[in-house]
């Protein structure tokens, strides 16, 4: 007698985002073991994460080399221009890069920070004299050489800037890194007179050393990360008086560059994984939430291999905190609108995507920067080539790991993925040797009533939706699902995966 | 300072015993006793008498002898008179040189309880000697005042740097608890590092409490200037003390001599008198002499004088009798008014104007 096929249902795979820290076998089928160039979509599917698209055209000045750092120059007259940072130059403009690095002025370095502060734009670089830049001046400039500078000196060349509560804040030095330097209130120019100061938090740091990393402003506190700790001040706004708030040991932060504010939050990379500060008002301390609780080896391998820098970027738009090893050329997407029951973002992974800078407009547009210049991120295609979205569910016992499982079929559910080929592969007993079946979707151009009715494409009513029932072969008492396909042009979401399978006997 | 029982030692007028010399080198006599003759004054005028009478029986002769006699008791007279005056100031002189002995001034010696001396010399030289307690006090104040007086002296930025130096000194442990404090506070604060512009290169704490401790620091300065001063002027006040007391033994031995002055003066008073009583007495016997003298040889003069004239006046002698001049007077014996004398010889003899011998007007040499 034949046995009935026993269906178990995918309902939006890899809705919890990659979990590579718990065992495949006990794991949440919503989670995934892979989630490349994917995000979570609007729906809470996984979906293939946008491309880019390269707005520039002219990049001598960048040569070969990436950009390495994004800023937009805004100031109160609406004046805006786009700064950039890579092949030792200071480089302004999208379509066409332009060198604006100052006369007799020898970079060797790309690794600048740039703020926005009081119609100024400025860049610090750790061992360099900064540099500003306003409308007025229209050319970038030692800030020494600003009328009325005052304290400009090699001991405040830091690697770390802040713009907060009315000043700029600086710290990171080449033989400094205890102490916070502030300009004078208003004056980005001014390090020595006016109000301007600085600490020395070497006595403060609560596991007796540390060096500072970064700084943040949030809810009125300046927060001092350091390599393992972090120090809280309160009162920033009134430098001289601001007294120690808070101190976490044994937390830190890995890169300047990996800080991002959420608007409640402040995220920033720990040596353990992606950490965040939880505003609380209840609470006179700072509890820290794990990110990145699901890929947490993960993280910590990235870290411990990386040899060059990191980068990051929150776009409240799209809903993420991109996390990128330029050295390893891999970005992490947390998605930051809600977290797991273990505080964990949804993550997922982007290999290969070469980005090295991003900023995020006040409009919301999100450029990047890679070898090309500057790109948006926008389109399914980076810059006219495809990426490959790539989903392994974890492997599946479908409740009973003691029975074989025979599986017979895989309908997957896909929406989009127009013409693409679709690639739906399947393994047991934690092989890595995928057994694989493909197939292509037809053409999923949305066809409107009384544009392209019985003309060019189908009349649809949205976003087409395609499903496929695919034979499968093999048996194993766990199995793993995978979904591969080449995004060049057109979104992809997956929906579900419905796994039709036959229980077998004990083992 | 106070000098118990100071031992008084009498002046030496106290002490003399010797009396004063008898007044007068001579005894002035004023009895006019006829010495070295043996007649008797009764004889004398009798022979006189009877001389004159005889003389005077005779015409020649009586005006002879009235003329002679009479000048040489004039020119007598005269000479009397002179030698009176010499006399007087001899006498004079030698009273005024015994005046000038019994007055001269006595050293005398005070020698105080304490032992301190003072002597008064011949010359009216002074010796003060303080006994050598007194000394070594007395070195001991006069050094103690110069020291203070050298301290006063000394420049006043050393002192002024010295006393706010203790002044530091005692505030510094209250400032470095209160640093302290501070950096504690600062420290459980996390700004023990802080530096602002705005504050002097610190935190607004520690620039009230550098500023405090600086206001803290400059009263102390000025009230160490202050000090220095105050110091200043009690160095001198007690230098001008410690030379006040170190006079004092001497100025308590000058003050044990006052009464010993007085006494001197006293004596010396006495002294004076005795000497000016002296000095009357004999020049009162010199005046009786005198007086006598002027009278004797006015006496002679005028005894002359008669003669003279009576001598010059025409006479009427009866009888026989009488002579000339140097005739037989008298009648019964020869000589000078029959007392068988010349007329010199009657004239020193009988008149007295030798004073070596008798006779009736015999003058007392000078």
């Amino acid at each position: 007698m034949a046995q009935q096929l026993q269906s178990i249902n995918l309902v939006a795979p890899a809705f919890k985002g990659v979990n590579t820290e718990d065992s495949p076998l006990a794991q949440d089928p919503s989670f995934a073991e892979i989630a490349d160039n994917a995000v979570i979509d609007k729906r809470g599917r996984i979906a293939a994460r946008k491309g880019h698209t390269v707005v520039t055209t002219t990049k001598t000045v960048l040569g070969t080399d990436s950009l390495r750092a994004i800023k937009e120059f805004k100031d109160d007259a609406g004046n805006t221009k786009i700064f950039s940072v890579g092949n030792n130059k200071i480089i302004s403009g999208t379509t066409t890069l332009v060198d604006e690095t100052p006369g007799s002025y020898t970079i060797t370095a790309d690794n600048w920070k740039l703020v926005d502060f009081n119609d100024k734009i400025y860049f610090f670089q750790r061992g360099y004299e900064p540099l500003v830049y306003d409308n007025a001046g229209g050319s970038v400039v030692k800030l020494s050489t600003v009328s009325g500078a005052a304290g400009v000196a090699s001991a405040m060349y830091g690697n770390e800037v802040l713009a907060a509560y009315g000043r700029l804040w600086t710290a990171d030095f080449s033989s400094d890194k205890s102490t916070i330097y502030w300009s004078d209130l208003l004056i980005g120019h001014d390090w020595s007179g006016g109000t301007s100061g600085s600490i020395d938090i070497s006595k403060v740091w609560p596991d007796g050393y540390d060096e500072i990393v970064a700084l943040a402003a949030h809810n009125g506190l300046l927060i001092i990360f350091g390599k393992h700790s972090i120090v809280v001040y309160s009162g920033a706004e009134a430098p001289a008086t601001m007294a120690l708030s808070d101190t976490v040991a044994g937390v830190g932060c890995v890169d300047r560059d990996t800080v991002q504010h959420t608007g409640t939050d402040v995220l920033f990379l720990s040596h353990t994984g992606l950490k965040s500060f939880s505003r609380t008002t209840q609470q006179k301390s700072m509890p820290i939430s794990s990110l990145s609780g699901n890929i947490t080896k993960d993280i910590i391998a990235a870290l411990q291999n990386e040899d060059e820098f990191f980068r990051s970027v929150y776009s409240p738009e799209e809903g993420f905190y991109l996390l990128t090893f330029t050295g390893q050329d891999v970005t992490y997407c947390f998605d930051v609108r809600g977290t797991l029951e273990n505080g964990a973002y949804r993550v997922t992974r982007w290999p290969s995507t070469k980005f090295t800078a991003y900023t995020r407009l006040d409009d919301g547009t999100l450029y990047i920067g890679t070898t090309n210049g500057i790109s948006t991120y926008t389109g399914y295609s980076d810059n006219g080539e495809g990426y490959r979205f790539k989903y392994y569910s974890p492997s599946l016992t479908f409740g009973d790991s003691s029975r074989i499982k025979i599986l017979k079929k895989l309908k997957p559910t896909l929406v989009g993925a127009n013409n693409a080929t679709v690639f739906m592969k399947w393994a047991y007993d934690f092989d890595t040797t995928y057994a694989t079946t493909e197939f292509t979707v037809g053409t999923q151009i949305t066809g409107y009533y009384g544009e392209s009715e019985y003309t060019t494409v189908e009349f649809t009513g949205g976003q087409l939706t395609n499903q496929r029932s695919l034979n499968t072969t093999g048996y194993g008492t766990s199995v793993q699902v995978g979904l591969e396909s080449e995004i060049d042009g057109s979104p992809l979401s997956l929906q579900e995966i419905n796994v039709m399978a036959l229980i077998g006997k004990l083992l | 300072m106070i000098i118990a029982n100071p031992t008084y030692i009498p002046p030496y007028y106290q002490t003399m015993t010797t009396a004063p010399p008898p007044v007068g080198g001579t005894t002035p006599s004023g009895s006019m006793t006829a010495g070295g003759t043996t007649n008797t004054i009764a004889d004398t005028l009798g022979g006189i008498l009877g001389g004159i009478g005889g003389f005077l029986g005779s015409t020649g002769g009586q005006q002879a002898l009235g003329t002679g006699a009479g000048a040489l008791l004039a020119q007598q007279a005269y000479q009397r008179l002179g030698d009176v005056g010499e006399r007087a100031r001899r006498e004079a002189s030698q009273i005024a040189r015994q005046g000038l002995e019994q007055t001269e001034f006595k050293p005398f010696t005070v020698t105080t309880a304490t032992g301190g001396m003072m002597g008064v010399g011949p010359e009216g030289g002074t010796t003060m000697t303080v006994s050598p307690e007194e000394a070594a006090l007395q070195q001991q104040l006069l050094s103690g005042a110069g020291q203070f007086y050298g301290q006063a002296q000394q420049p006043m930025d050393a002192r002024e740097q010295a006393v706010f130096e203790r002044m530091r000194a005692a505030m510094r442990p209250e400032e470095e608890r209160q640093r302290l404090a501070l950096e504690e506070r600062l420290a459980a604060q996390g700004r023990l590092g802080t530096s602002s512009a705005a504050y002097g290169g610190a935190t607004p704490e520690m620039l009230a409490m550098a500023t405090a401790q600086e206001e803290a620091r400059n009263r102390a300065m000025l009230t160490a200037m202050q000090q220095a001063q105050a110091e200043q002027a009690q160095q001198a006040q007690l230098g001008g003390q410690f030379l006040s007391a170190g006079y004092v033994p001497q100025a308590q031995l000058t003050a044990a001599v006052q009464p010993a002055m007085t006494t001197a003066q006293l004596a010396q008073r006495g002294q004076l008198t005795g000497a000016g009583m002296f000095g009357e007495a004999e020049m009162s016997g010199i005046e009786a002499l005198l007086s006598s003298g002027i009278g004797q040889a006015n006496l002679m003069g005028q005894i002359g004088t008669g003669l003279l004239q009576q001598a010059l006046q025409p006479t009427y002698v009866s009888g026989a009798g009488g002579g000339t001049t140097g005739g037989t007077g008298g009648g019964s014996g020869g000589g000078v008014l029959g007392t068988g004398k010349s007329m010199s010889e009657f004239l020193d003899d009988v008149i007295g104007l030798d004073p070596s011998g008798g006779g009736l007007f015999r003058l007392l040499p000078f």
